[in-house]
């Protein structure tokens, strides 16, 4: 569900390969993010451009998980969002909370200068 | 809602494996019958988030039995309904006799309110929070669907019908 294509001295690149993400799926997709976040100890920088269906149950995964990454002091960083997808992120302010970016070389790049 | 309004009726079996599938037929049943004066993208969009909080609420909580989708639009509003004869919403018997509006849950993005209009009849409503109270990131809150919804419709009620022991949820929006 979620596989590292890039690592860097402070982060990791990881791809979502599901195209959905809903109830059925979010428990498993937290639990691969925290495992992650308790692998490599660095920045996650989540690449979620092969997603095009996600619910509230996958937004509350996403939440809880950034809440772990910040309990590590570390982040969970999102890129690739479908414009549709960063609008329902937008549309309850998660955007406040989550930092967003279109590319993964452009969150590297944000990441590097933390 | 005119009498000319178009009307459909979809059942929802409750699994998780169809939830795309009937969001895919709903949303195509609105997209070709969206009046020409308004913006379909901005319709669909939020017909998408509703109809799939809808769904994921059908699967977390209708039970056994299907639950069944009523979809009307003319040329000036989309009403989608969704009934089933799971329990009732918990909120139907935590009605304050002094006060009609409860915040149902709050952080510093949002906040969020039930409005009894009777007693078995709530209607939703959300206000942004205060970003200057973000104390700790742990505040903020994990299940968002009734927001979503709140936030994506000009309208969002939900009923209690005793006879029919029904919990009908209702969502509109004006074009």
């Amino acid at each position: 569900m979620i596989q590292v294509s890039n690592e860097g001295p402070k982060f990791v690149v990881a791809d979502v390969t599901i195209t959905e993400a809903n109830l059925s799926n979010s428990d498993q997709f937290k639990a691969e993010l925290v495992s992650l976040l308790d692998q490599h100890k660095k920045i996650i920088i989540l690449d979620l451009q092969e997603l095009k269906y996600v619910d509230s149950a996958f937004l509350g995964a996403l939440v809880s998980a950034l809440k772990y990454a910040i309990s590590q002091k570390l982040d969970i960083v999102l890129v690739g969002l479908r414009n549709d997808i960063r609008d329902l992120i937008k549309l309850i302010r998660l955007d406040k909370v989550f930092k967003i970016y279109n590319y993964p070389e452009e969150a590297q790049f944000a990441v590097n200068k933390f | 809602m005119q009498s000319s309004a178009e009307k459909m009726v979809f059942n929802f079996d409750n699994s998780a494996e169809k939830l795309v599938s009937s969001l895919e037929y709903m949303l195509g049943y609105i997209a070709e019958r969206t009046p020409a004066h308004v913006d379909p993208e901005d319709i669909l969009f939020r017909s998408k988030v509703i109809i799939t909080e809808l769904l994921t609420n059908g699967i977390k909580h209708a039970g056994k039995d299907h639950t069944r989708f009523d979809i009307e639009i003319d040329n000036e509003l989309l009403v989608i309904r969704k009934t089933d004869s799971g329990s009732p919403l918990y909120l139907v018997n935590s009605r304050q006799t002094a006060e009609d509006k409860k915040l149902i849950s709050a952080d510093p993005l949002n906040s969020l309110f039930a409005i009894w209009e009777s007693d078995n009849h709530i209607r939703f409503a959300s206000e942004e929070g205060s970003l200057d109270d973000f104390l700790s990131f742990e505040q903020v809150m994990e299940h968002f669907g009734i927001l979503i919804i709140t936030r994506s419709a000009d309208e969002f009620t939900y009923t209690w019908d005793k006879e029919t022991s029904s919990n009908i949820f209702r969502v509109q929006i004006k074009f």
